[in-house]
């Protein structure tokens, strides 16, 4: 995937970068990521879309108008996929949105639309969303595995409250991870039904943050998960993702609810973990050194 | 000799019909503000450097809107292409809303023209085809009644398409 800073992309399309600002203003077209630094990253494909648009444009908003429709067509190409249910064409039909797009965005902006598009034509009973949910499951832990190893001392358990990989939370779940594992913080992914064992688990990983996921198992199973995980741990942030009645249902003080969509909760999961360890920071300071040491002195007064 | 040629060429010239200064001649302007790209405007830049919000669009002199005036841009299948500002005010509609609509969910042929609701649409598709004859129809914005406004039906470009002039 090829990214273009502000000044870059404003040369290819022969404008100001003011003009471009102002586009994404007016427009939400082409729509920038963000890097490290907080500068504007376009991809390539959007603004060669646009460009190409723009040519015989009559006006800005037919071009991103048009724009948008080519880049609408892998959506409707990856359905056309699953529904037939060709594997290799489904395969292709990402490919074809990742040459255009970044792998977070091809995620949220195709795949995901497109579960969920299947989902509400075919209902989750069906034989389509069955062979699109497991396509997706599968995808998903390929690009999970080909992302790069973890570049953040940063690391979280995510408990896995779905029924199983057709339940229509799981890939927004996998998605999740998959981001976080793309943003460099080290993922350990278990279902929230294991609880025998977690303490071993958790001393080996050594979590920043506990996620529970997934709204299909019931308070009571996944408070015992979660609290066999902060008996081995400690007291340790906890959110939940994707859990209908979250709010209502989680008593914890500890536990702050992210974002449903993947890139925002990763977002999200993010300033918590920096919120904690400034909370670390503080704790860690000399006029609080003289308090009882534990294994992870920044998590002992994180809480949100 | 030569000066045989230049008896020639001015004969010739004189059979060429008397024009106004204007006609006939292209003029560049912002199909969203409606200004005339400056001096020095790079020619194989499309987009208005003073707004930035719209592409340079091509219309003989007459037919070009005023500056920051009300028009709109149609393709032959009536499909909105252009809002200008003033009309995205005067029609009370976003133009990233409109675009790619048909003309009817903006303007309609005001009541008393309401007979030749066909021939705004039959003008509007031969101005889109090129067609260089300037036409003229009364309209109304297609939510409101009691009132009039003339428009002004002539061909733009690059790619063919109409140009509707709203003169208030």
């Amino acid at each position: 995937m090829r990214y273009l800073k502000t000044s870059e992309a404003a040369a290819l399309l022969n404008v100001s970068p003011n003009t471009l600002r102002a586009w994404e203003r007016r427009f939400g077209f082409p729509k920038p990521q963000r890097s490290p630094g907080k500068h504007r990253l376009f991809t390539h494909g959007e603004v060669a879309a646009l460009r190409d648009a723009l040519q015989e444009g009559l006006s800005i908003s037919s071009a991103v108008s048009r724009a948008r429709e080519g880049l609408a067509a892998d959506t409707s190409s990856l359905i056309g996929a699953l529904v037939s249910y060709e594997r290799e064409r489904a395969d292709a039909a990402i490919e074809a949105a990742l040459a255009l797009r970044s792998v977070d965005r091809s995620v949220e902006e195709v795949l995901l639309p497109t579960l969920d598009e299947i989902a509400r034509r075919y209902t989750l009973e069906s034989a389509p969303w069955a062979f699109a949910a497991h396509w997706a499951a599968d995808w998903l832990r390929r690009a999970t595995r080909l992302a790069p190893p973890p570049v953040r001392p940063v690391s979280i358990v995510v408990g896995d409250a779905s029924r199983d990989e057709l339940d229509p939370d799981a890939p927004h779940i996998r998605a999740f991870e998959l981001f976080c594992v793309r943003a460099g913080i080290k993922v350990l992914s278990l279902s929230a039904r294991g609880v025998a064992g977690i303490g071993d688990a958790v001393a080996l990983h050594r979590p920043n943050l506990i996620v529970v996921a997934g709204g299909y198992l019931p308070d009571d199973a996944v408070a015992r998960w979660a609290y066999a995980t902060r008996l081995a741990a400690g007291a340790m942030p906890i959110a939940v993702y994707r859990r209908t009645g979250q709010r209502t249902r989680v008593r914890s003080t500890g536990t702050s609810v992210l974002p449903p969509g993947a890139g925002e909760a990763r977002q999200r999961l993010l300033e918590l973990i920096d919120a904690s360890q400034l909370a670390r920071t503080l704790t860690d300071s000399p006029a609080a050194a003289g308090e009882a040491d534990s294994d992870r002195p920044g998590m002992r007064s994180a809480s949100f | 000799m030569d000066g045989g040629r230049r008896r020639d060429r001015q004969s010739a010239l004189t059979l060429v019909a008397e024009q106004r200064p204007d006609e006939g001649r292209a003029l560049a302007f912002c199909g969203h503000c409606g200004r005339r790209p400056q001096r020095g405007f790079r020619a194989h830049a499309r987009v208005c450097e003073s707004c930035g919000l719209g592409l340079i669009l091509r219309c003989s002199a007459q037919d070009a809107p005023p500056v920051d005036g009300a028009f709109l841009v149609l393709d032959a299948r009536l499909r909105v292409c252009a809002v200008s500002r003033r009309a995205e005010q005067l029609l009370a509609v976003s133009e990233t809303d409109v675009v790619d609509r048909h003309l009817s969910a903006l303007l309609v042929p005001a009541e008393a023209q309401a007979a030749s609701g066909e021939s705004l649409a039959v003008a509007i598709v031969q101005a889109a085809g090129g067609d260089r004859v300037t036409r003229t129809a009364v309209v109304r914005p297609a939510n409101t009644f009691g009132v009039r406004i003339n428009a002004r039906i002539a061909s733009c470009g690059p790619r063919p398409a109409a140009l509707i002039v709203l003169e208030l």
